[in-house]
């Protein structure tokens, strides 16, 4: 079913109310249901004007100049700088490298025997430590493997199509503090990670599944990792859960390639890795001789949850797994010459975030389909302060564009309980207790759909968090950026905010930004330098200048949206006789 | 809009009261301010910052001095239940002695803050109660405001023009301190705070801690806690957090609780031992005290 937004002549936009009942926003993906079933009359109708309503997914023969088409093209400059596609590696000859999956798990299975979870990780992790590659592979019908707490130094892990590598559900195996499956206890380092990552060029590819079981019962308890992350909700706490994937300060030239990731009971994968020798040779040499050289993360898929329902029968939900980030580039240390690119993410928590705790520092985001979670992000962290070999101070997060992009609310049912949070689009968000310089910041052409969020720039995301470590926001740029509405019935936002009249954001370009239904409360924006055009920004009136913003209206287009295709995201399979 | 004056906002229930308690902007009956505040340009010479160490500017900032125990933004409005008003940080060095009180810079009346009169704050700090995401010291940039306490959907905040007292730091390798409890050094007469864990601890640095009664540290002029990051505080809970209560040794933990429950219903790892003694909490009001014991895990 086509699934787009044409682009809209001279008529000015209007609010589109075709729903007579509110619906909650947990409720989005049975009318998205309903909607796609209905289909003409979420098209694009030529004869209305100013039709910002659609509904569905994309066709096969999709129009190559809307955003999310996924041609090449779209991203100009930046598909000049991207490497080619990374490929597999020749599977191993020597047997000891060869793990075969030892049991059998299917849709009728909940959660796979751990019997030999010991025995199974040390026979991995010796693997790991021998052979460049281990490729985990089917064995007959056996298709699953269920292991904890791998260690992958300097060699690629190759999960097989067709195989899924099970994260254990026993706490015991990753304890680190003492606290790891304690239920209640704010103790962020309790667990260790699920695949620890060190090392010259590691690597974790293949067609297969990595499944952290975050929703399911941990053994000997009759809660899960997400349910003890959900516990600590009330006060903004952080579990110490297991990391799907961590990589370790020192890693250099990290490749996440084709994976489909399930699940973790935490963030699914923290990246800090640079190109080899460091962003900076001691000589001021720029080691970053190619995008991607640092890290590069493509043609991943997370979806989490990937179930409606756990084992236990409990509804899974992207609200119910929380602070499940998918890539967060930067959460441990230095991330820095980075491409991560042809990715699906959907997710309980961040898509992306970059953390700049440290230093982020040329990262491309390019080709991109995002579902339910809580948006492309910079930050919280930005406070961070790196000196590189050559004595180079250099600070929070810079040099990033993000390309190609669509953010896709209605992608997945999402069930009840659903936060406004769930549905975010673009972030740049800190606050005084973790703020720092975010600066040379391209946002291009990005598409979304029934987002709560559209735009969301914060110095003061959670005014509760004290501090003096002051939000710098500087350059940025939000061009060729929709938001569209299928059935949304929450007027999306826009806040566009520096920290204080001594550090003002900005400047803070808006070129072709249309975000349909937005009404004059809904954007906020204090303390910034806005220069607004020469596209069309169709909020500009609403901008309230009383707290020390500063609008340089320069809009000499105001014809023309930018289109938007939104193609199929996976989600979960409904439990047979559910209408979703 | 209608737009109608009202007082400043008394305690808004006994939770609110509780938690805010907790975490040090509780309030108290006020006091009428008594004195005046006019003008002053010797006092505006000191408002402002550098703009990214740039040239010095005031940043809409004016200087005030005042008499007595005035200040200027002691009279802020409700509009609709949003506060509105000034907001004045204190300067550290006097008003050029005409008048013999104090230097305030301050914003526009139109800030969606309050001054708030009746809040109980720290030696040298002063409540203010806004509305939204924008925090009092981005209005201000003279001042500095510890942890927002939400309140009813306003924020409650602690503030201060001439710095806030040093905080403590958190110590992972005190030796005391069993599993489930984090060590702290702190100078003497200081709690740890939420925000004392610090920016590295991603979403984590948002709740309170539940601290015992100090115990002497070995470095003079500094006191050791073991704390206890409790999970949730359930919204009907009367116990709160007081190193206060007499007989309670070092290391213990002090409750004071203003209704029928009891510390070990809210706070599950804790054990008390002994029967609530009626008393007088830290706050000053009746309640019982109990002494009790965090229970590892």
């Amino acid at each position: 079913m086509p699934n787009r937004t044409g682009r809209r002549g001279d008529h000015e936009p209007e609010l589109i109310t075709k729903q007579t009942h509110p619906i909650s926003p947990g409720l989005l993906g049975i009318f998205w249901a309903a909607s796609a079933v209905a289909g003409a009359a979420c098209d694009k109708n030529n004869d209305i004007a100013a039709v910002t309503y659609t509904c569905g997914t994309s066709g096969v023969a999709s129009d190559p100049t809307l955003i999310g088409a996924g041609v090449m093209a779209d991203c100009g400059d930046v598909d000049m700088q991207l490497p080619p596609e990374p490929m597999l590696p020749a599977t191993p000859t020597d047997p000891a490298c060869i793990i075969k999956a030892n049991q059998v798990t299917d849709e009728t299975t909940w959660i796979p025997d751990e019997t030999n979870v010991i025995a199974d990780t040390t026979r991995l992790n010796t693997a790991l430590a021998a052979c460049p590659v281990v490729k985990v592979q089917a064995d007959g019908t056996n298709n699953s493997l269920v292991v904890a707490h791998v260690i992958l130094t300097s060699a690629t892990l190759w999960i097989d199509g067709g195989v899924t590598l099970y994260a254990s559900r026993d706490p015991s195996l990753y304890q680190s503090t003492g606290n790891c499956g304690v239920l209640g206890v704010n103790d962020s380092a309790a667990c260790n990670d699920f695949i620890t990552v060190n090392g010259a060029s590691p690597a974790i590819v293949g067609d297969g599944i990595i499944d952290g079981q975050g929703g399911e019962p941990l053994v000997g308890h009759d809660y899960s990792w997400w349910q003890m992350s959900d516990a600590l909700q009330n006060i903004d706490g952080s579990i110490g859960n297991p990391t799907l994937i961590n990589l370790k300060t020192g890693v250099t030239g990290f490749l996440l390639y084709k994976i489909t990731l399930h699940n973790s009971p935490k963030f699914h994968v923290k990246i800090t890795s640079t190109p080899a020798g460091g962003a900076f040779a001691a000589d001021g040499t720029d080691n970053c001789t190619a995008a991607g050289v640092g890290f590069t993360v493509w043609g991943i898929t997370i979806l989490t949850p990937s179930r409606w329902l756990n084992s236990q029968g409990l509804l899974m939900s992207p609200h119910f797994s929380r602070n499940t980030d998918g890539v967060d580039p930067g959460e441990t240390s230095v991330a820095t010459c980075g491409v991560i690119a042809h990715n699906t993410i959907s997710t309980g928590d961040d898509h992306i975030a970059l953390k700049g705790g440290h230093w982020v520092s040329g990262v491309l985001i390019a080709h991109n389909h995002f579902g339910t979670g809580h948006g492309m992000s910079i930050g919280s962290e930005t406070y961070g302060a790196f000196t590189t070999l050559d004595g180079k101070v250099h600070y929070g997060v810079e040099n990033v564009t993000v390309c190609d992009l669509t953010i896709d609310a209605d992608s997945r049912p999402v069930g009840q309980g659903a936060s406004s949070g769930d549905f975010n689009g673009i972030r740049v968000k800190s606050d005084s207790s973790r703020g720092g310089m975010v600066n040379n910041i391209n946002f291009r052409n990005i598409c979304m759909r029934d987002v709560n969020n559209a735009i969301l720039m914060s110095t003061a995301y959670n005014p509760l968090f004290a501090g003096t470590m002051y939000p710098m926001f500087k350059t940025m740029l939000f061009q060729n950026i929709h938001d569209v509405t299928c059935m949304n019935v929450v007027a999306p936002v826009v806040t566009l905010n520096g920290f204080s009249p001594a550090l003002p954001a900005g400047p803070i370009t808006l070129d072709d930004v249309v975000v349909d239904n937005i009404g004059p409360a809904a954007v906020e924006s204090a303390f910034a330098n806005l220069v607004l055009g020469p596209g069309n920004v169709n909020f500009a009136g609403f901008i309230p200048t009383a707290n020390d913003a500063t609008v340089s209206n320069k809009i000499t287009d105001d014809t023309s949206p930018t289109g938007c295709d939104f193609p199929a995201l996976p989600a979960p399979q409904p439990p047979p006789g559910w209408l979703r | 809009m209608t737009t109608s004056t009202e007082n400043p906002p008394v305690p808004r229930g006994l939770a609110s009261l509780l938690l805010v308690g907790l975490l040090g902007a509780c309030t108290t009956t006020p006091l009428a301010p008594n004195g005046t505040c006019v003008e002053d340009l010797t006092v505006q010479a000191t408002c402002g910052a550098t703009i990214d160490g740039g040239t010095p500017a005031s940043l809409g900032l004016t200087g005030y001095s005042c008499t007595g125990t005035a200040r200027p933004d002691d009279h802020p409005s409700y509009v609709q239940g949003v506060p509105q008003g000034m907001i004045c940080a204190d300067q550290a060095t006097p008003d050029g002695g005409t008048s013999g009180g104090s230097g305030y810079c301050c914003t526009t009346p139109t800030t969606p803050c309050a001054y708030n009169p009746v809040a109980i704050c720290g030696a040298g700090t002063y409540g203010y109660q806004c509305q939204g995401s924008i925090r009092p010291e981005s209005f201000n940039v003279e001042l500095t405001c510890e942890q927002g306490v939400p309140d009813n959907g306003l924020i409650d905040y602690c503030c201060s023009g001439t710095g806030l007292t040093a905080g403590c730091q958190e110590k992972d390798t005190l030796a005391s301190c069993v599993a489930g409890l984090t060590g702290w050094l702190c100078p003497t007469g200081v709690l740890p705070r939420g925000e004392d864990l610090g920016a590295n601890k991603s979403r984590a640095d948002n709740y309170f801690l539940l601290c015992p009664v100090p115990t002497a540290s070995l470095q003079t002029g500094y006191d050791t806690f073991c704390c206890y990051p409790p999970a949730t505080t359930p919204p009907n809970s009367t116990c709160i957090q007081d190193t206060t209560v007499p007989g309670c040794a070092p290391g213990r933990f002090g409750f004071a609780c203003y209704g029928d429950d009891k510390p070990e219903q809210s706070y599950l790892p804790m054990t008390c031992p002994d029967p609530g003694v009626p008393g007088t909490s830290y706050q000053g009001y009746p309640a019982t005290l109990y002494c009790c014991d965090f229970m590892a895990g």
